[in-house]
């Protein structure tokens, strides 16, 4: 039998600290939450202690988080009990990852973008602007990846004044034009902001 | 949704050879596709070029003698 936690109407961090303690005794967990960034922060101290996760969605909105931490995995290590409140949002700004070489930086930012397909969990927005929306007309070379992104329900979107700036509004190949209200509410909403 | 099709991958020793596959790749029209070089393969360079089985032969010949590959495997 799992040792069941109910921390439905508590605040992160207590159910992180609730699960951790449960799991330093029991191999078997299953935490009750009513929010998705404590599900977020569950998950991650799930997959830090080496347990594998399992996540139902209940009719009642509540999640049932099941933790199962494999035999010989120490619960002991220290470990940073981390809160986030608020979705991962990440933030293109550039169609260069990082400065110094143009060549260099175009080819990290498709690396970049290919590796989020795979992040577990997705982000919730990836927002372009300043060059970065270059990445978003046609002829980019990372439409499909970003075609598969948006697919998965991963939100886009994309700097109107930019894409004007630009002369290539009518280039827009994936994800929704989108303005500074928008774009500034969003990436002070989140609770993780990568920008690459 | 995961991609079903059959992919193949060339390592590099450097990025450079990379870059340089890419451009000869780009400028025959042979799609193909850098990506990250995946966690299961190791190399010392952080990227490789991904293209569809089929195009396997073409892409040997159109690289073969202007850049130095260090091996062709399976996705």
């Amino acid at each position: 039998m799992a040792k069941i936690i109910d921390a439905k109407g508590l605040a992160c961090p207590e159910p992180v600290i609730l699960t951790k303690k449960a799991l330093e005794q029991e191999n078997k967990v299953t935490v009750i939450v009513d929010n998705e960034p404590a599900v977020e922060n569950i998950r991650r101290l799930g997959t830090t202690m080496g347990c594998t996760l399992q996540m139902e969605k209940k009719e009642d909105g509540t999640y049932q988080i099941h933790l199962f931490r494999e035999a010989g995995k120490s619960a002991a290590q220290p470990i940073e009990v981390s809160c986030t409140t608020g979705p991962l949002v990440i933030a293109i700004s550039s169609d260069k990852m990082g400065r110094g070489n143009d060549e260099l930086g175009y080819v990290l930012i498709r690396s970049f973008i290919h590796t989020m397909l795979s992040l577990e969990p997705l982000p919730h927005t990836v927002i372009f602007y300043n060059t970065g929306v270059k990445l978003t007309v046609k002829d980019s070379e990372v439409l499909d990846d970003l075609k598969k992104i948006e697919a998965s329900g991963v939100s886009i979107l994309v700097c109107g004044t930019c894409l004007n700036y630009f002369g290539i509004t009518k280039d827009l190949n994936v994800g929704v034009i989108s303005n500074m209200y928008d774009i500034a509410s969003i990436m002070a909403a989140a609770g993780r902001l990568v920008i690459p | 949704m995961r991609d079903t099709e059959e992919y193949h991958v060339i390592l590099f020793d450097s990025v450079h050879h990379a870059l340089r596959s890419e451009k000869i790749l780009k400028e025959m029209g042979i799609p193909h596709k850098l990506i990250p070089v995946p966690r299961h393969i190791s190399s010392d360079c952080g990227i490789c070029l991904r293209f569809t089985a089929d195009l396997r032969t073409r892409i040997e010949e159109a690289l073969a003698g202007k850049v130095e590959i260090r091996e062709i495997r399976l996705l």
